[in-house]
């Protein structure tokens, strides 16, 4: 589903790489935990993935798709196969959770019959139902990021990324948080969850891969957040 | 394509940067109203060009008793200095018609021409018309030989060439035309910056729901068609007021002129008023789009 092969990643007036010769593999279905300290090379990781960026060297696939080769005129269609939800959730004030939702739908011109199918349903399965018609500022942090879960489920992508999720969260919301990860998780989409929240990781027992300093340090199914030391 | 939302969008950001939207309006109806102006004008002389053209004689005007032309000498040209030179003109190469206009048809003309000014028609009486010539050439354009042949002759006060007053007219219409014009392409300069800057302002104003359309995968026409819509809607609202300002022109600039010069079919009529403005809102609107697209690739990165 994700296939890093030797990629390498420098910014514009920097020496030192954000990545360095990543190789990794993400299997269709998975459950992938991206862990490192800041400035490891987590969140270029996940850009270039939506090819927000572009490698310096190496090849990356997503969903089948050799993105170097990808036309930019078709990286939107690569996008509606890629949900993303980050700390700071992203949401449209102006709208209520409803709108927000819907928002992801209508921008990519889906009639409106199905949005109000699927909107409902999406709300239910993040666990925010009879809340459709509130205001982002009337919910509580992890209801907000509900929302922002629902509106990157809602198009059912191929591929769920996370940058850190439940950084703004405390932790006993943020169990919630990963319940509903696990449920989008077992409709088969493949999840990519870049965090600093060692208590999550160890209590999922997913496949965990390790940045230090743009190079991957673990790749370790089942794995925990740090190492025995 | 949902075009309601589209709809929707384009309305929140011209409410969002109303005055940006008003400033990008006015320059855009001035600047198309000095466009459509310069335009008329162009229309206007062309047509004129060949009325008068067509009808430009040269004048040779006689002495009368009083004149004050120092070629007459305050003496009246004799009955037979006239027929010796109403010879002499239908002699001179080039020569397509003679005319002998007599006073009291020079007073009708006269009076005619001056119809909307009183004070001139009661001030001038019958006497003081001078008799003259009218020499229609067969090619307007080879006027020096009967204008040197005449001048100075006995009887001779002033050999006028018709066409030399009217091009002393075209030239003052050509330098209001071109006048017109560099105002309408120094505007157009402002609307399309005005119009650069209000892009500029919406981009940011949406960067939040712009971020999210790329994130989901929103494709590029639909996130930046409401912002060329937007430049496109108040290229147009300015087009209406510019063809508003054309038809007032029209009527109290260009009819008036053309009652002053009595020119009778020489006028544009309604159909030019109408070209000229579908042209200027066509260019209006254009250039509102291609301001607003040129500014959406350096500011909305997709």
């Amino acid at each position: 589903m994700i296939h890093f092969d030797n990629v390498t990643k420098v910014y514009a007036n920097q020496n030192r790489p954000a990545l360095d010769h990543v190789s990794v593999d993400v299997d269709k279905g998975e459950f992938v935990f991206l862990v490192g300290p800041s400035g490891s090379g987590k969140s270029t990781f996940l850009r270039l993935i939506l090819k927000e960026e572009r490698p310096n060297s190496g090849a990356i696939h997503v969903a089948g798709k050799d993105l170097a080769r990808l036309s930019n005129f078709k990286v939107p269609h690569l996008r509606r196969r890629i949900g993303c939800v980050f700390q700071d959730f992203r949401l449209l004030p102006n709208k209520n959770v409803y709108e927000n939702v819907a928002f992801a739908l209508e921008v990519i011109g889906k009639p409106r019959r199905f949005i109000r199918k699927v909107v409902p349903e999406v709300i239910e399965l993040v666990g925010l139902e009879g809340k459709a018609h509130r205001m982002p500022d009337e919910l509580s942090g992890g209801e907000q990021q509900r929302v922002a879960m629902a509106r990157a489920f809602v198009n059912r992508p191929m591929i769920l990324l996370a940058d850190e999720p439940t950084g703004n969260i405390d932790p006993a919301t943020s169990i919630g948080i990963m319940k509903v990860l696990d449920r989008i998780n077992r409709t088969g989409t493949t999840v990519v969850m870049a965090t600093h929240d060692a208590a999550i990781v160890d209590s999922m027992r997913k496949r965990v891969v390790e940045l230090e300093d743009g190079k991957i340090v673990r790749d370790q199914s089942r794995g925990v957040y740090g190492q025995a030391y | 394509m949902r075009a309601n939302f589209i709809f929707s969008e384009v309305w929140i950001g011209l409410r969002r940067n109303l005055t940006m939207t008003i400033a990008v309006i006015i320059t855009v109806a001035v600047g198309m109203a000095m466009l459509g102006v310069g335009l008329m004008i162009n229309a206007q002389v062309g047509m004129m060009t060949t009325y008068w053209y067509d009808k430009v004689e040269v004048s040779v005007f006689l002495c009368t008793k009083n004149s004050d032309m120092p070629a007459c000498k305050g003496k009246a040209v004799t009955q037979a200095q006239t027929q010796a030179l109403q010879k002499q003109i239908e002699g001179l190469p080039g020569v397509e018609q003679v005319f002998y206009e007599d006073q009291a048809t020079a007073f009708k003309n006269f009076q005619e021409a001056f119809s909307a000014n009183q004070p001139m028609r009661d001030a001038t009486k019958v006497e003081d018309m001078p008799t003259s010539f009218r020499v229609k050439l067969a090619n307007p354009d080879n006027y020096q030989p009967v204008i040197q042949a005449l001048q100075g002759q006995p009887g001779v006060s002033q050999v006028v060439n018709q066409r030399d007053l009217i091009s002393q007219f075209f030239t003052m219409l050509d330098k209001v035309r071109w006048a017109a014009l560099i105002v309408a392409v120094i505007l157009v300069l402002a609307a399309a910056l005005l119009i650069g800057n209000t892009v500029r302002l919406s981009a940011f104003n949406r960067r939040r729901e712009t971020g999210i359309m790329r994130l989901v995968g929103a494709s590029n026409l639909y996130i930046q068609l409401p912002f060329v819509m937007e430049g496109m809607i108040a290229g147009l609202i300015g087009g209406v007021f510019a063809a508003v300002m054309l038809i007032v022109t029209k009527v109290f600039m260009f009819d008036e002129v053309a009652q002053y010069l009595s020119s009778g079919g020489a006028q544009i009529g309604w159909d030019d008023v109408a070209s000229v403005i579908t042209l200027t809102m066509i260019i209006g609107v254009v250039i509102c789009v291609l301001a607003s697209f040129v500014t959406l690739r350096r500011y909305l990165r997709v």
